[in-house]
Order: structure tokens, then C-alpha cells, then sequence
């Protein structure tokens, strides 16, 4: 069974991935560690736009930000997006609950056959 | 016996039910017994329309316990062999049956605009071997092609970048 913070984990990380400038940023972060002001350089964004946005990744468990005062880069954390790779793993659970249902219901139909025998 | 299995882009899960292979084509082809088992946990299903031919159509209604959301469902059956195969496409839609985009009807981005589901039954005497393979369907135009190719560029990135560490 999916548990309940697992979903809203992946409710969140979708939620941070459905944007083109987050995902432009996590591109850029795969191919190493950047500060903001770097991120911010291909976009025609304020720092503050780029900062909220990186927010959302942050809080998202997507990246990770240093805590130096003055240069604080940013780092990539793949671990939320191994799990949303496959949209199949959300449909799994779906599927195995329906089949505990279909389960349950066979064995009601069945016991009411006995009754009325 | 259960079994699941992911592969790419598939749900495969095989289960073997106490039940004659009949019964089991009924819990897929008859609205009233595919009510029972398909809405998700706690969720109901109002309405599953079935018309149980090749390029017959589908529309199933899930509603949340309160009543307060419903998501339909539509396609149409591509295989239908009693009590052997059955195979069907599903892609989210509204009430009246038009196809929808995931997104808007707020699924993730990055979920397939048309699924494909098949049934695979074998009758063992009295009990059934099930195995159901839900499997997304490449879009076949530009439609949300975007955002997967922004996906694959983004997990290839993050391969390279695996790899080089």
C-alpha cells in the first residue's frame, strides 16, 4: 500500500516539476553545482523569481542549497525524481487495491450463493 | 499466488483468483460487477458504460467519497475474445466522453494522454490466472510531446552527470 506521505511527496514533486524554468534549472543542475545568480543567467528572470522557484525545488526535496552565507550553491537530489520517473509505480498500487477489492467482492458473491442454496 | 512487476512504461500484476474464468471476464465486462472493485479506495463508480464490441466505447466515472470529484475515464475496446483477452484503451475525458488532457484533469504532467489495458485470463479449472498490463501509449503528435522530451532531456542529464561522478 502507498502510504499517505508517500503521496503527497510525489504530489509535490510534481508539482515543482510542472514548470519549464524549474525543469530548465534541474537540467542545469545535473551537470554540477551552481549558484543562483548563475541559475538565473539564461532566464530573463529577477533573483528574486529564480530564488521562489528554487524554493519549490527546495521544499520538494529536488535540490539542495548550501548554507555558506555568501556563496550558497545549489545541488541536485535525484531521489524524488527516481520516483516520479515511472508513473506506472503510482498505477501499481492503484491496481493491486482493486484487485484486494475484486478479491473481497468474489468472496461476497460466493457467500451469497451459499445463503441461498 | 500475486505478482507485480514494473517495466518502462507498464503496469504488469498477475493474480489468481478463486473463481471460474467466467466470473472473472463478468468483473471486467459487466458494469454492475465492474462497479464494485474499480474505484479506487473509497471512491465509487457512478457510471460504466460498455459498449462490449471491437471499436465499442467506454465511459467509467470515478467519484471521491464525498461526491465532490469525479474523473471520467473514456476509450474504446481493441480486443475482445470472451473470456480469454481483453484489451481496451482508457485516456481521461469529461462527462459527455471527450478526450481531455491529463494535466487538466489534474493529473501530473508526464502521464500518458492514452493508456492501453489488457486482460490476459487462463482458466485453471474453478480458479483464474489474471494478468493485467496497463501500458502507456506513445503520443503520437505534438500533443504534450513537450514536456516528455523535456523529461527524457532532463533523466538523460541526470544519467550523464551520474555517470561522471
Amino acid at each position: 500500500m502507498v502510504k499517505r506521505s508517500d503521496d503527497d511527496r510525489l504530489s509535490q514533486t510534481f508539482a515543482a516539476l510542472a514548470n519549464s524554468t524549474r525543469r530548465a534549472i534541474l537540467a542545469r543542475l545535473a551537470e554540477g553545482e551552481a549558484t543562483v545568480n548563475e541559475l538565473a543567467e539564461p532566464f530573463d528572470l529577477s533573483l528574486p523569481a529564480i530564488s521562489k522557484h528554487i524554493k519549490v525545488l527546495e521544499r520538494a526535496g529536488l535540490i539542495t542549497q548550501g548554507q555558506k552565507a555568501q556563496y550558497r550553491p545549489c545541488t541536485i537530489d535525484v531521489t524524488p525524481l527516481e520516483e516520479v520517473s515511472k508513473w506506472t509505480e503510482q498505477y501499481r498500487h492503484i491496481w493491486e487495491a482493486r484487485f484486494d477489492r475484486m478479491d473481497d467482492y468474489l468472496n461476497q458473491l460466493k457467500n451469497r450463493e451459499k445463503n441461498n442454496e | 499466488m500475486n505478482d507485480s512487476t514494473i517495466t518502462e512504461d507498464a503496469v504488469v500484476i498477475e493474480r489468481t483468483f478463486e473463481a471460474a474464468v467466467n466470473i472473472i471476464w463478468q468483473m471486467w465486462t459487466d458494469p454492475e460487477h465492474f462497479k464494485q472493485w474499480y474505484g479506487p479506495q473509497g471512491f465509487t463508480v457512478p457510471v460504466a458504460d460498455m459498449d462490449l464490441r471491437v471499436g465499442g466505447k467506454r465511459l467509467i466515472c470515478m467519484a471521491s467519497p464525498d461526491g465532490s470529484m469525479k474523473m471520467w475515464t473514456t476509450g474504446e475496446f481493441t480486443e475482445i475474445v470472451s473470456s480469454e483477452r481483453l484489451v481496451y484503451t482508457e485516456s481521461p475525458a469529461d462527462e459527455n466522453g471527450n478526450v481531455v488532457s491529463p494535466s487538466a484533469m489534474g493529473m501530473p504532467d508526464g502521464y500518458p494522454a492514452t493508456t492501453e489495458v489488457t486482460v490476459l485470463l487462463e482458466d485453471l479449472g474453478g480458479r483464474t490466472k489474471m494478468v493485467m498490463t496497463h501500458a502507456g501509449v506513445p503520443a503520437s503528435s505534438g500533443a504534450g510531446g513537450g514536456w516528455e522530451q523535456a523529461f527524457d532531456k532532463l533523466a538523460d542529464h541526470i544519467a550523464t552527470a551520474l555517470n561522471n561522478k
